[in-house]
C-alpha cells in the first residue's frame, strides 16, 4: 500500500508550497526554515511538542502572520498578506480557540464576515441557505436558529468547521480540533475529514494525539523547536518512532527523575478531584518532595491544581493539608493560603502580579498581616522583608521600589515566588514556572524550587517543558484528558515515556 | 520614568530588566496625568490672584472653601471606590441629601443624637447594598449605584414629601454651621481632617493597601489570599460614611435640607478625583491629590463666576477637562502595563 500511496501522492496536484519559512518574534525564532507542500485530497498531519511551532506555521499558511523569511505559494502564485488573501486563495483555518459569537445563531456564525446582502440589507434567506449547505457538506445537523451559546462544546466545534467550509476552501487547516471532544465526537470528526479529503479537499491536521494522526493522515511532518525534523508517509513510520522524533533531542541521561531524597510525611492529600476538564484525580505530595505534572496543553493540569487549592471551584473531591495543628480541609482558596499553600500561577502578568505596584508592595501583599500592627503597616519591616526576599530570589536590578511591570519576565516570576517565601509555605504550587523566562533566570528559579523542597516544603510543579519536568521532579504524573495516564519515577521516567503517555501513544503498565 | 539604572542588565538577561524606553513626550503626558494637578492648581491660583478682580480677598477664599467642603468630603471618600477599580459611587447624590434631611428633620423631632444614629444607619445600608452587589455579586458599579440613587431619592421624596426642612435658628446645627477654627469655617476643617485621616488609611493601613492592590490587579490580589469581596464592601462603606459627613456639613452650612440639595455631587466629586490624577482603571491614586483636585475645580469655578462667565460655560469647561484627564490616564495606563 505504501508504494502505491507514494506514487498516488506524487500524482496529486500541489496546492500549497511553503518554502524556507522562518518566523521570528523579537529575538525568539518560532519557526526556523521550514518547507512543506500540501497536495489536493490528502490529509497532512503536523505533530510536535508544545511550542514546536505548529500553530505559528499554520498561522503563516493561513495568512494571519507573514513570514520573516521564505514564501508561501498557492498553486505557484505567492500568497498575499492578510487572512482575506488566504481566504480568496482557498485556504481556511479552523482556530484552536473557538472564535464564534455566542449571542448569534448558528446560521449567522457560519456566515459571519461574509453576510449575503441584497440592496444593502442582509439577505436572511440566502444566509440560511449558505449555512445549511455548509452543515450539509460536513454532514452535521444543527438548528440554524439556535444561539451558539446554547450549543454543546462539540457542536460549536462543528459549527466552527462549517464556517471554514462555507467559503468552499481547497485547503482546510485544523489546529487541535479534538482537544475538547469526547472519543465518539472525535471519531465523527475524523470520519468527516476523510470524507472531505475524498472529495479532493486538502486537510492539514495539527494534533498532539498520535492515534488520531495514525487514524487519518496520509503524511505527517514532525516539527521540533521550530525546525522541520522529518516528513514521512504514515505507512513508513510507527507511533514510537514518531514520538522519538518529536522529543528528538539527544536524550541526556541526567534528564531523569533522579532526586532520591527520602520524602517526609504526606502534606497534601487530594482525593477524587473533579472539576471542568478534571475527571477524578487522586494526588499526594510529601514534605520535601517535588511532584511534577506532565501532559499536553489542555490536558487539565492547570484546572487540576487550581481545583485542588480552591482557586477555582471543584465539583467533587476532598483536599487536606497537614499543618502544625493537624489535618486541615482546604475548603476555599483563602483557607488554602491560611494553611500554608502558595500558588505561582501560569499567567504571571494577569494573575500573579499587580504590575502598577512596586515590587515591595507585591511582596508585602500575602505577608501584610505579619507586616502590620492593628492594621497599620510597618514600613521598616516591609522594606526589610522585600529587600531580603528580592536578594534571595536574585532580583535584578534589586530595586524593590520599582514597579513590577517594569521588570522582565524572569524577574517578574522571581517576584511572584518571592512574595510567597515570606510565608514559609508548606506546599508551593508552580504552574509553568519558567515559561518565557531566559536561561539564567530559569536556572535560578530551579535552584529556588529545589531549596524549598530541601527545606521541607512540598512542591507541585506543572510544566510543559519536558527537561524541566524531569530535572525537577521526584515523581511525575502524566495527565491526559483530565486523568492520570501514568505515574513515573526513577529511571523509567524519561522524555519518551512522558510524551507517549501524554499523547496517548501507549499505556505504561505501572 | 525611563531612567535606566546602570546595573539594569546582565549578560544573562537578554529580555532587559530595564524599563522599555518611553518616548519623552509620552513620559511628560504620564506625569501630567498623575501629578499635573500640583502644577495646574498653583498656576491657576497665581493667575487668578494677579488677573481676576476680587479673587485674592479673604472673604472670597473663605467662600470658596465653604462651597468646596461638602463635595470635597464626598470626593476624598469616593477616591477609595475609584482606586478599587469600580469607577464611582453615583448614589452619593442620594446619600448626601438623605443625610442632610435626616440631620435636620430628625433633630427637629427627636434631638441631634438620634438624628446622627439614624444617618449612620442609613450610611451603613447604602454602603452594604452597593458593596455587596458590586463586591460579592460582581455587578457593575455604575449600574448598581445609579439604581440605588433612584431607590434612595425615591424613598427620600416619599418620606419628606419633597419639602424643605429648616432647623431652628437657635439650634445646635445652626451653631455648628457658624463655628470657626482659626478663622476657617468648621466645614473646611472637617474636609482637611477627613482628607488626612483617609490619606493615612489609604497609604498606611492594610485596608487601604488591599484596595490599591485590588484596583491594580483584582485576580492577583485574590490569589494572594485577600478576601476581595470584603475589600470592595469596605470601599463603598467608607464612601457612604464620607457622604454622611458631607450631608451634615451641607445641612449645617445653610441650616436647611431638601432632597435635591446634592444634585451634581456625583460628577463634581468624580471631576475632582480624576483631575487629581487618580486612575479610573484603579490601583493608582491619592487622597491629597483628590483634595487638590477639589481646590482646583472650586477655584476654577470661582474664577469663571468672578469673570462673569455663565453656568453653561462652566459646565463645558469642567466636562472638557475630564475628557482630557481621562484620555491622559488611558495613555498612562498603557505605558505602565505594556
Amino acid at each position: 500500500m505504501t508504494a502505491n500511496q507514494a506514487t498516488h501522492d506524487e500524482a496529486r496536484s500541489v496546492l500549497i508550497s511553503a518554502e524556507g519559512i522562518t518566523k521570528r518574534f523579537g529575538g525568539a525564532t518560532a519557526v526556523d526554515d521550514v518547507s512543506v507542500t500540501v497536495r489536493a485530497g490528502e490529509i497532512y498531519g503536523i505533530v510536535g511538542e508544545n511550542g514546536a511551532g505548529k500553530s505559528t506555521l499554520m498561522r503563516i499558511l493561513s495568512g494571519i502572520l507573514s513570514p520573516s523569511e521564505g514564501r508561501v505559494l498557492v498553486e505557484g502564485t505567492p500568497l498575499g498578506v492578510g487572512s482575506r488573501a488566504a481566504s480568496e486563495a482557498g485556504i481556511a483555518l479552523v482556530h484552536q480557540e473557538l472564535s464564534l459569537v455566542p449571542e448569534m445563531t448558528t446560521a449567522e456564525n457560519i456566515a459571519l464576515g461574509a453576510f449575503p446582502t441584497r440592496s444593502g440589507f442582509i439577505d436572511r434567506a440566502e444566509l440560511r441557505r449558505t449555512a445549511a449547505a455548509a452543515l450539509e457538506e460536513i454532514g452535521v445537523s444543527v438548528d440554524l436558529d439556535e444561539r451558539v451559546a446554547r450549543l454543546s462544546v462539540a457542536l460549536r466545534q462543528f459549527v466552527e468547521i462549517a464556517r471554514a467550509v462555507a467559503s468552499k476552501p481547497r485547503v482546510l487547516i485544523l489546529d487541535e480540533p479534538t482537544a475538547t471532544l469526547t472519543p465518539a465526537e472525535t471519531q465523527y470528526l475524523l470520519d468527516m475529514l476523510q470524507r472531505l479529503a475524498r472529495r479532493g479537499m486538502a486537510v492539514v491536521y495539527i494534533s498532539h494525539r498520535i492515534p488520531e494522526i495514525f487514524g487519518i493522515c496520509d503524511r505527517v511532518t514532525v516539527l521540533r523547536d521550530g525546525r522541520h525534523i522529518e516528513t514521512v508517509l504514515i505507512g513508513e513510520t510507527d507511533p514510537q518512532r514518531l514520538v522519538d522524533s518529536m522529543v528528538g533531542r539527544e536524550l541526556r541521561e541526567d534528564l531523569q527523575v533522579h532526586r532520591q531524597s527520602a520524602p517526609g510525611d504526606v502534606v497534601l492529600n487530594a482525593t477524587g478531584i473533579r472539576a471542568p476538564r478534571v475527571n477524578g484525580i487522586d494526588l499526594q505530595v510529601r514534605a520535601g518532595q517535588i511532584v511534577g505534572l506532565g501532559g499536553l496543553v489542555g490536558a487539565g493540569r492547570t484546572e487540576l491544581v487550581r481545583a485542588i487549592i480552591g482557586a477555582d471551584p471543584r465539583s467533587a473531591g476532598t483536599v487536606t493539608i497537614a499543618t502544625d495543628d493537624g489535618l486541615r480541609n482546604v475548603s476555599s482558596y483563602q483557607a488554602a493560603v491560611r494553611h500554608g499553600i502558595a500558588y505561582v500561577p501560569e499567567e504571571r502578568r494577569a494573575d500573579g502580579l499587580a504590575l502598577t505596584m512596586s515590587v515591595s508592595d507585591n511582596i508585602a501583599l500575602p505577608n501584610r498581616k505579619a507586616l502590620s500592627r492593628f492594621g497599620v503597616q510597618n514600613r521598616a519591616a516591609t522594606a526589610e522583608m522585600a529587600r531580603r526576599l528580592a536578594d534571595t530570589v536574585g532580583l535584578r536590578p534589586p530595586n524593590v521600589r520599582r514597579d513590577a511591570g517594569e521588570y522582565s519576565g524572569g524577574n517578574q516570576q522571581k517576584v511572584v515566588i518571592a512574595k510567597w517565601l515570606g510565608r514559609r509555605p508548606r506546599l508551593i504550587v508552580l504552574d509553568e514556572p519558567t515559561r518565557g523566562v531566559d536561561v539564567g533566570a530559569k536556572a535560578e528559579i530551579h535552584r529556588l524550587v529545589r531549596e524549598l523542597a530541601d527545606e521541607g516544603a512540598a512542591v507541585l510543579v506543572v510544566s510543559s517543558d519536558l527537561p524541566e519536568l524531569l530535572d525537577l521532579s521526584d515523581v511525575v504524573h502524566v495527565v491526559r484528558d483530565g486523568r492520570v495516564a501514568g505515574t513515573l519515577s526513577g529511571p523509567e521516567a524519561d522524555e519518551r515515556t512522558v510524551m507517549s503517555l501524554a499523547a496517548g501513544g501507549q499505556e505504561v503498565a505501572s | 520614568m525611563n531612567d535606566s539604572t546602570p546595573t539594569a542588565t546582565t549578560a544573562a538577561e537578554p529580555e532587559a530588566a530595564a524599563p522599555a524606553p518611553v518616548d519623552r513626550s509620552v513620559a511628560i503626558l504620564v506625569w501630567v496625568s498623575q501629578r499635573g494637578v500640583f502644577l495646574f492648581t498653583a498656576t491657576l491660583i497665581v493667575f487668578a490672584s494677579v488677573f481676576v478682580n476680587g479673587f485674592a480677598s479673604f472673604v472670597n477664599l473663605t467662600d470658596v472653601f465653604y462651597r468646596a467642603a461638602p463635595i470635597g468630603i464626598v470626593a476624598v471618600g469616593m477616591t477609595f471606590v475609584v482606586i478599587s477599580g469600580n469607577y464611582l459611587d453615583l448614589s452619593v447624590v442620594a446619600q448626601v441629601a438623605t443625610s442632610a434631611v435626616i440631620l435636620i428633620a430628625v433633630s427637629n423631632e427627636y434631638g441631634i443624637f438620634p438624628a446622627v444614629l439614624a444617618a449612620l444607619l442609613v450610611a451603613a445600608v447604602y454602603g452594604l447594598v452597593n458593596g455587596i452587589a458590586v463586591g460579592y455579586f460582581k455587578a457593575n458599579a455604575v449600574i448598581v449605584t445609579l439604581s440605588t440613587t433612584y431607590i434612595g431619592l425615591g424613598i427620600l421624596r416619599w418620606l419628606s414629601g419633597g419639602s424643605i426642612f429648616f432647623g431652628p435658628e437657635d439650634g445646635p446645627i445652626r451653631a455648628l454651621g457658624q463655628v470657626e477654627v482659626l478663622g476657617l469655617p468648621l466645614s473646611a476643617v472637617v474636609l482637611v481632617v477627613m482628607a488626612l485621616l483617609l490619606a493615612f488609611m489609604l497609604d498606611r493601613t492594610n485596608f487601604g493597601f488591599t484596595i490599591r492592590a485590588f484596583g491594580s490587579n483584582n485576580e492577583a490580589t485574590r490569589l494572594a489570599g485577600v478576601n476581595t469581596s470584603r475589600v470592595v464592601v469596605g470601599a463603598f462603606l467608607l464612601t457612604s460614611v464620607a457622604a454622611m459627613v458631607a450631608g451634615f456639613v451641607l445641612a449645617a452650612f445653610s441650616n436647611t435640607a431638601v432632597s435635591t440639595m446634592a444634585d451634581g455631587f456625583d460628577f463634581g466629586a468624580l471631576a475632582a478625583i480624576i483631575i487629581g490624577g487618580t486612575s479610573v482603571f484603579g490601583g493608582r491614586g491619592s487622597i491629597l491629590r483628590t483634595l487638590l483636585g477639589v481646590i482646583f475645580v472650586s477655584v476654577l469655578t470661582n474664577v469663571l463666576v468672578l469673570s462673569g462667565v455663565g453656568f453653561g460655560w462652566q459646565q463645558m469647561a469642567i466636562g472638557l477637562l475630564i475628557v482630557v484627564a481621562v484620555s491622559l490616564d488611558t495613555i498612562a495606563r498603557k505605558v505602565a502595563t505594556s
